[in-house]
């Protein structure tokens, strides 16, 4: 892929970014940045990537396995030729600026040669150092010489000085016998490098807060009271104990759990003040996989607020309540005392009615929260940013990637506590930042990898090469190799077969090399580990001498054979000669596949003229791409022209204007005010749409910002009194009027959201009644304020103005959905009664001005607007991305990006960061010239096409297409392989490259020939 | 309507049900999609979980992919089980 080619102005500036952590935030960020054309410095100090997902179990609020979604997102950030990963490593010092920095980086030794190392871990049982597995959280021991999990990127073993025999005592060297790659070197020696860089993007991540000093809780003294972090190791297939969820204490298996929630977050007097964000969702998450596990597991969450407040968050509690039988008690406890003869806890708490309750449960669980790391000071002080007075780097919540040194930017727990997506949405916002800044010097600081020229095969007669790995004893301790090679060497088609001590070694690929010239081999079958990580691999190396990267298979004969059959030699020698058969059958039927591409449209159509949209647009064309900006109604401004300013207090009509400003004066940005799409054609990269004044537009990306819109509320009497007002009209009145001493002001949330039919959570009234409600004590000291409530979701940093409303005597009143309070207009006041939950009888309050906290709504014509994009909307309306975690500004067609309002509730600094990572996911599509699309797609043959429209029915991508001659076509751009039209086309004129019938066919047949071996 | 099961006649397959011999194994094809089932099994392996031995995966781009004609050659080639998961 080619990049469109920068401008040589701004050449001081370096086009390389240096990204400093690599969890999800991190290698979003960097993914983005150099697929963009920039080069990338990661930097973690683990021996691997992955960071805090990595060590989950699963994911609210759809249950997917964490390492499954992360697992792929290591492996391309370690295959990208525009990253390089420097782990075991840490920055020690930033000097320069903005588009030219110089870091300086200490590499640790690893003393294993990542060069050499191939991950095998034979060398692992050798060592006799066993050491507290940190990334089980202390559950297990792990060796001195170690990867830190299983799917560990970079995939090779280091070794931990502080624990290694020979390093500490000079005995030992037992791993360097086992080591048959020879890659022990315990000559390593730490290194300080010196990387030159444009930006740079800091995502270190966060440090879970430490529940000892909680000694009501006994954590550390009794053994089955763990850290919500324990849990999900206990709770992971690939943890301690295999997924069967085992008590400390004795391995029984717990039936009855419980989760104590805010351990060590909104408590400033043993613990952090403000909302860890999270672990109200992990708890529920936590609590229904453990039902999953085992139907009799009961479980009970003791909380303070249930802080649900994402996309889906309640519907996804309500699952936890009905389908797992979660029971959520609203109670802080006491104490926990162990039974000594059971080892069994007794929780105690108080009761509704104001009693001491104890309750028995096999299990504790803490729900700990998030801080800053303990480096976090000195982190701050090595790259020269300002951080908050809890330690979290300082941003403008109108720039929230933004630090306050020019050209670094942040993402992720660094900046605040939060999840996974938002994260994600800051990696890529984040990037979006160092793109516009960079833009110009992209493709300057990446290779280029010159290849030779494709060799013709079409007249020749398969010839074979089969590579039998040994892979140290991983496979050759099980599997007869030797006997596997032979067995292949018979196999027609099969010029050349041979084993290999470690086929992915820089040997081993040279070994391949020069096979294929010296023996002419036109295909290659290489039997080891799995296509998933290897493949690309073998592919590469084969194209370096000319084959097509698809003349290539990979026989899984170590994940799927060795490792799952040992102590079976003969059983697993056999399937392993069975395996390596049925790709020998595949291979001889293997074809080069061509790998079309595509030109791409730099400009960006942005649907919205919101903040959002604006946003997306000005990042895009800050970063060198054309905007076409339609927007509906006949100004830009969308929802924030009615807020005045934001919890935080900034001034949000002056952020407007400048914002409007900036758009309608710049010259790459075309506004069609008063315009709507009638429809999309096209593909990624070269899409052409119509507008309702059928002009077209041609663009290769398409951004929808289209927002929402606020709720005009029916309930509590709001049409039959001026003194019953919303929030919005709240914030005016206190504008324009100030706030009146002696006057009484009654908030009601929830009006209108967690309810059917409308049962999800605005997100941004909590925020709103506090904001209000500072305002008018802060003001009118002498004013009430009554704020009532079903919870208040003052997460993250929020949590702050929740406490400040509170000290300023903000009066906060509960009620629950079946007991609403009651409204009734008198002459001049209000009179609103409620349950008094603490007092146990009514309390009646006559108000001056009732507020409904009203929130917010997905646009009206949704469904409607949804249908000309192809998209679908989740259940209460909003567009549904492809991926809730992973790819949350992102569309499952290619080329289509989200931002705003449009994907759910958010508040502004939210939807800002959302935007820039829809612009910086856009952008960094739009940088290519062109766009290799994959091999692997459905080749369509028109000869024999029926246009019965199976196929056009069932795609889920739109690729089948009827023709302009009235016939079916088939657009290979947007086709993902998946191959469904094959299978449901009657007429089979439909085959998949690489997957197509005669080859799977063939590896049936292969593997039910009946052999004697 | 009550339905009297005696009444109606078991279809009887043209061959007789044999004994299985006593160290007699399924021969199982296994059809997995690349990205979750095919990972899978990997993952089985990385954990050092054990199966029999006569399940053999033919890794497939997705199991949409997985056409009625492989389920058919498989039983036909005398395949005792299929096994599609993605």
């Amino acid at each position: 892929m080619t990049m469109i080619t920068p401008k040589q102005e701004n050449a001081s500036r370096i086009g390389s970014v240096l990204v400093v952590g690599s969890g999800i935030g991190g290698m979003q960020a960097a993914l983005d940045l150099a697929n963009s054309g920039l080069m990338v410095h990661m930097v973690n100090d683990e021996p691997s990537i992955g960071g805090t997902m990595s060590r989950l179990d699963k994911t609210f609020p759809t249950g997917d396995c964490a390492m499954c979604m992360i697992s792929p997102r290591m492996v391309e950030s370690s295959r990208h030729p525009n990253i390089e990963m420097h782990t075991l490593a840490k920055v020690v010092g930033v000097s320069g600026h903005e588009g030219n920095f110089t870091a300086t980086i200490e590499q640790k030794a690893r003393y294993v040669d990542p060069e050499r190392c191939t991950g095998c871990g034979a060398c692992e049982p050798k060592c006799p150092s066993k050491v507290f597995n940190v990334f089980n959280q202390g559950l297990d021991k792990r060796k001195a010489i170690y990867a830190l999990f299983p799917q560990a990127v970079p995939n090779t073993r280091a070794i931990d000085p502080a624990h290694c025999l020979y390093l500490t005592k000079n005995v030992c060297r037992k791993c360097e016998k086992a080591c048959e790659a020879n890659a022990i070197n315990f000559e390593d020696q730490d290194k300080m490098i010196d990387i030159d860089v444009g930006s740079i993007i800091l995502t270190p991540g966060l440090k879970t807060y430490q529940p000892e000093i909680r000694q009501e809780f006994g954590y550390g003294k009794l053994q089955n009271v763990v850290t919500a972090l324990q849990f999900e190791r206990l709770l992971s297939a690939s943890g301690p104990c295999g997924g069967t969820v085992a008590r400390p204490s004795d391995g029984a298996h717990p039936k009855k759990l419980a989760w104590i929630q805010c351990v060590g977050s909104r408590n400033a007097h043993n613990g952090n003040p403000w909302c860890s964000s999270v672990c109200c969702m992990y708890a529920a998450k936590q609590s229904i996989i453990a039902n999953e596990h085992d139907n009799e597991v009961q479980s009970t969450i003791y909380y303070m607020e249930l802080r649900a407040f994402g996309k889906d968050f309640d519907k996804y509690i309500e699952k936890a309540k009905n389908d797992a039988g979660v029971i959520y008690k609203r109670a802080m406890i006491a104490e926990i005392v162990e039974d000594p003869a059971t080892r069994n806890l007794l929780v105690h708490s108080i009761g509704d009615d104001g009693r001491l309750v104890k309750e028995e449960f096999d299990m504790v669980i803490l729900s700990i929260g998030f801080e800053p790391r303990e480096d976090a000071a000195e982190f701050a002080k090595i790259f020269g940013i300002a951080t908050d007075e809890y330690g979290f780097a300082q941003t403008s919540k109108l720039r929230p990637v933004e630090t306050s040194r020019k050209g670094v930017y942040v993402a992720g727990t660094y900046q605040g506590p939060k999840d996974i997506p938002e994260t994600v949405i800051q990696g890529s916002g984040a990037a979006a930042e160092a793109m516009a800044l960079l833009g110009e010097r992209r493709g300057t600081e990446v290779k280029e990898v010159v290849l030779p020229d494709e060799r013709d095969i079409e007249d020749e007669e398969p010839r074979i090469g089969v590579i039998v790995c040994h892979c140290g004893t991983n496979i050759a301790g099980t599997v007869d190799v030797n006997k596997v090679a032979e067995m292949a060497a018979k196999e027609p088609g099969v010029t050349h077969s041979e084993t290999i001590i470690y086929a992915c070694a820089p040997d081993g690929q040279q070994k391949i090399r020069d096979l294929i010239k010296e023996k002419g081999l036109n295909r290659v079958v290489v039997a080891s580990c799995t296509p998933r990580t290897h493949a690309p691999l073998f592919q590469d190396t084969i194209r370096e001498v000319g084959l097509n990267k698809f003349l290539f298979e990979l026989a899984d004969i170590r994940e799927q054979c060795s490792w799952c059959h040992m102590h079976e030699n003969a059983n697993a020698t056999h399937k392993a000669i069975e395996i390596v058969n049925m790709n020998i059958a595949k291979t001889k039927r293997l074809v080069p596949v061509t790998c079309a591409s595509v030109g791409v449209n730099h400009t960006a159509l942005v649907v919205g003229g919101g903040i959002a949209g604006m946003t997306a647009s000005l990042s895009l064309v800050d970063q060198g791409y054309g905007v076409h900006l339609v927007e509906k109604t006949n100004t830009l401004g969308g929802l924030l022209k009615n807020v005045r300013t934001n919890l935080e207090g900034d001034d949000v009509q002056a952020f407007l204007a400048d914002v409007v400003q900036k758009v309608e004066k710049n010259p790459a940005i075309k506004v069609h005010l008063g315009s709507t799409v009638e429809k999309v054609d096209g593909y990624v990269g070269n899409f052409v749409t119509t507008l309702a004044n059928k002009d077209t537009v041609g663009h290769g990306a398409l951004l929808i910002a289209s927002g929402g819109e606020e709720y005009s509320p029916v309930e509590y009497d709001y049409a039959k009194s001026d003194k019953i007002i919303t929030q919005r009209e709240l914030e005016n009145l206190l504008a324009d009027k100030g706030p009146e001493n002696g006057k009484c002001y009654v908030m009601i949330q929830c009006v209108g959201s967690r309810e059917d039919p409308n049962n999800y959570c605005s997100r941004i009234c909590c925020q709103d009644a506090l904001k209000n409600s500072i305002a008018i004590k802060e003001k009118a000291p002498d004013a009430q304020v009554v704020v009532i409530y079903r919870d208040m979701r003052a997460y993250g940093l929020k949590e702050d103005y929740y406490r400040r409303a509170r000290d300023l005597g903000v009066l906060f009143f509960l009620y629950t959905p079946d007991a609403k309070p009651q409204v009734e207009v008198a002459e001049d006041t209000i009179k609103v009664t409620l349950e008094g939950k603490i007092l146990g009888r009514e309390l009646a309050i006559n108000a001056d001005y009732l507020v409904l906290s009203t929130g917010l709504r997905p646009q009206p014509d949704g469904d409607e607007f949804a249908k000309k994009f192809k998209l679908t909307c989740n259940i209460d309306g909003f567009l549904l991305e492809a991926h809730v975690k992973l790819r949350p500004v992102d569309f499952p067609s290619e080329g289509f990006f989200l931002a705003g309002l449009a994907h759910a509730p958010k508040n502004l600094e939210e939807t800002i960061s959302q935007s820039l990572a829809a612009a910086g996911r856009a952008g960094a599509l739009l940088s290519h010239s062109s766009l290799t699309v994959s091999g692997v797609i459905s080749k369509h043959n028109r000869d024999i096409c029926m246009s019965c429209l199976a196929c056009v029915k069932k795609c889920p991508f739109g690729a089948p297409f009827i023709d302009e001659d009235g016939r079916v076509s088939h657009n290979e751009v947007k086709c993902t392989g998946c191959g469904i039209c094959a299978g449901v086309c009657p007429a089979k004129a439909y085959q998949v490259n690489y997957f197509r019938d005669d080859q799977i066919l063939a590896m049936i047949d292969s593997v039910t020939e009946v052999h004697e071996y | 309507m009550a339905i009297d099961a005696e009444k109606i006649e078991q279809p009887k397959s043209p061959e007789k049900v044999r004994d299985v011999p006593a160290d007699w194994k399924a021969n199982i094809i296994a059809f997995a999609c690349h990205y979750c089932a095919f990972a899978a099994a990997d993952l089985a392996g990385v954990m050092r979980l054990s199966y029999p031995s006569n399940v053999k995966v033919v890794r497939l781009p997705c199991t949409g992919k997985l056409d009625q004609i492989y389920l058919l050659r498989a039983f036909e080639r005398g395949v005792d089980g299929v096994f599609a998961a993605g």
